[in-house]
């Protein structure tokens, strides 16, 4: 009885105290509900897909947001993967529970090739160097048509399954494990693993760190090579539902949708990219729907991008919380923001405006 | 005979045509403080840097611990026992203060003798409380003032337990009270013996430093530079009084100034 006890209490405490892990929850619990929700296959094509896609954008932002590695070209993981994945598929007929974490292996050997040129190069010059390796690899792609299917892809690859539930309850449950083993792994906060604490350091200052005794090389391979391999499942799981592996797993554009998604969810946190991506990429699916959003839809998007970076310019999870959540000046503790002093030391959240008249009354 | 713990032999560093150490050598035993001093642009902290290893030298090696460590990598560096500090404050500013100090902790130094993670953070808040700014442990390093800044480049040193720091201006830009505060802890880190669960064996210190009148009291040598080349090697006394130094550094008295101006 004692530990039920203990265990609503953690559950107080840990989550509900602290309005972003309710969202946090509730989003969670909406992404289980969709399917007894709608069984249309449109909704959920572009919920699986956007699933996808966060975990294709938090990889990014575990290399370039946490640790700073700035990488324009980081469809390169995502496509390596997907041609590995296809590829197998349809040469070897291997299931996709093999495929998947063969070309997420893959892209983890090309995440530490990739990371050689960040051993000497910085800031935009690593983003150019970067921005060149998926442009080399197509190059190869097309000079062999008959076994990567030059510009057409490789087709007719095998689904996870046949039912758009299922598939969409894979990608689910991957996305959840993918999502919280990068949050835990950057997490400057996290007790478990102090590798957040070193990443956001290499960021800050890397000869600081350096002097820290810090091995940097080591953690921005490492930083690499998770992003590598999480940019991979993401490409796996891709090919396997869209059952085509393209030239557009390596477009530069795909690349920079990334960078757009992290940047308009919040850089540097693992849920600002898992936001960017569900409300931007749903969004524009379903401007589609209609004749005049089809039209419009660059537009919106641009401008929509534009107003966010103008108003928001940390990312809209980072503006949200700002607004409902409110740190103890004294304790640095999470509170709502409607509390008037702090749920852990019962220090005044907020200064209280006292005018001299109210003073001279004794009200204060 | 054992080998000096600091040895450094013969190095010179060239900027393009500039000689910014010239043939510089010196040694430092175990258990000694020794202040670097010279005019501005003279090379002491070019010569620092050469020591940790941000610089390369052009020519010249330097010995740490019997090991040659010239052209080695700063963070094996760190990891055999030497810590620096730069004149220039670099803390990781959106990290907090604790966070900040976390990070030696982290390193493979700090972690060698088996201790447990979750020691890292108590660690951490030893070492801002030995150099006094642990109540500001949760505020991110950004809005520290320089004087708590350069408090925090001391305390990011000495979380590694360094058996040798090498400190760039300790004293740069604080106050008198904070320059006596900084010294007196130097002084007590060199006694050695446990801040809570900070162990410190007296670290040997390199401290380059313009505060002579704050320096001198806690150094046991003193070495002057001057255009890359070390003039003088020995007791504060000595060097104080010694020609070259008064011509090349500290100056001199002049007698008819005070006559002219009144």
């Amino acid at each position: 009885m004692i530990y039920f006890n203990l265990f609503f209490g953690w559950i107080k405490q840990e989550i509900f105290a602290i309005p972003g892990r309710v969202i946090a929850l509730v989003f969670f619990l909406l992404l289980i509900a969709l399917p007894l929700v709608t069984q249309d296959p449109f909704y959920l094509r572009v919920f699986t897909l956007a699933l996808i896609f966060a975990i294709f954008a938090a990889s990014w932002d575990v290399l370039s947001g946490f640790t700073g590695q700035l990488n324009l070209g980081h469809a390169l993981f995502f496509g390596v993967s997907a041609y590995t994945a296809g590829l197998l598929n349809i040469h070897l007929q291997y299931s996709p529970w093999v495929t998947i974490p063969c070309g997420a292996v893959i892209a983890v050997s090309v995440g530490l090739f990739a990371g050689i040129p960040a051993l000497r190069l910085r800031g935009f010059y690593l983003g150019l160097v970067t921005l060149t390796f998926p442009l080399i690899l197509l190059g190869i792609l097309f000079a062999f048509p008959n076994f990567t299917g030059g510009e057409l892809g490789v087709s007719g690859i095998s689904r996870v399954s046949s039912s758009a539930v299922v598939n969409y309850y894979t990608a689910m449950v991957v996305f959840t494990v993918s999502v919280m083993i990068m949050w835990k792994f950057t997490d400057a906060k996290s007790k478990l693993l102090r590798t957040g604490i070193i990443l956001h350091a290499i960021r800050e200052d890397e000869i600081t760190a350096r002097a820290s005794g810090i091995n940097t090389t080591y953690y921005k391979f490492m930083a690499f090579a998770l992003s590598g391999f999480f940019a991979g499942i993401a490409g796996g799981l891709y090919v396997h539902y869209m059952r085509i592996a393209g030239p557009q797993t390596l477009d530069l554009f795909f690349s920079f949708q990334a960078i757009l998604w992290t940047i308009f969810g919040g850089i540097a946190t693992i849920y600002g990219p898992v936001a960017g991506v569900f409300i931007l990429y749903p969004l524009l699916e379903f401007l589609n729907l209609t004749a005049w959003g089809e039209l419009l839809r660059q537009i919106i998007f641009a401008v929509l991008l534009i107003v966010a970076l103008m108003f928001m310019p940390e990312g809209i999870t980072v503006w949200i919380l700002d607004k409902i959540e409110v740190k103890c000046p004294r304790c640095k503790v999470v509170n709502v923001f409607y509390r008037k002093k702090c749920r852990a030391c019962r220090a005044p959240l907020h200064l209280v405006r006292e005018s001299a008249h109210q003073y001279n009354k004794g009200e204060v | 005979m054992t080998a000096p713990f600091l040895n450094v032999q013969n190095v010179t560093k060239v900027f393009g045509g500039l000689k910014a150490v010239n043939d510089a050598s010196f040694q430092l035993e175990r258990h000694e403080i020794v202040g670097l001093i010279g005019p501005n642009g003279a090379g002491k902290s070019t010569l620092l840097r050469l020591i940790t290893g941000i610089l390369q030298p052009t020519s010249g090696k330097v010995f740490f611990k019997e090991h040659d460590i010239t052209g080695q990598s700063i963070s094996k560096t760190v990891n055999k026992g030497l810590a620096c500090t730069f004149q220039i404050v670099k803390p990781f500013r959106q990290l907090p203060v604790l966070a900040n100090v976390m990070v030696p902790c982290l390193s493979p130094r700090s972690r060698r003798k088996g201790e447990w993670v979750k020691t890292v953070e108590l660690r951490a808040r030893d070492a801002l409380e030995f150099c006094g700014i642990s109540d500001l442990a949760r505020e991110p390093a950004s809005v520290l003032s320089h004087g708590d800044l350069k408090r925090l480049e001391l305390a990011r040193a000495i979380a590694t337990e360094p058996d040798l720091l090498l400190l760039d201006e300790p004293f740069g830009g604080l106050n008198p009270a904070e320059t006596t505060l900084v010294a007196k802890s130097l002084k007590r880190l060199h006694k050695g013996g446990r801040f809570g669960r900070l162990h410190s064996e007296g670290p040997a210190m390199l401290i380059v430093e313009h505060k002579l009148a704050d320096l001198m009291p806690i150094v046991d040598r003193v070495i002057v530079l001057a255009f890359g080349e070390i003039i003088a090697n020995g007791l504060p006394e000595e060097v104080v009084a010694d020609e070259r130094v008064i011509e090349a550094y500290i100056g001199k008295e002049v007698k008819g100034l005070e006559a002219r101006s009144q």
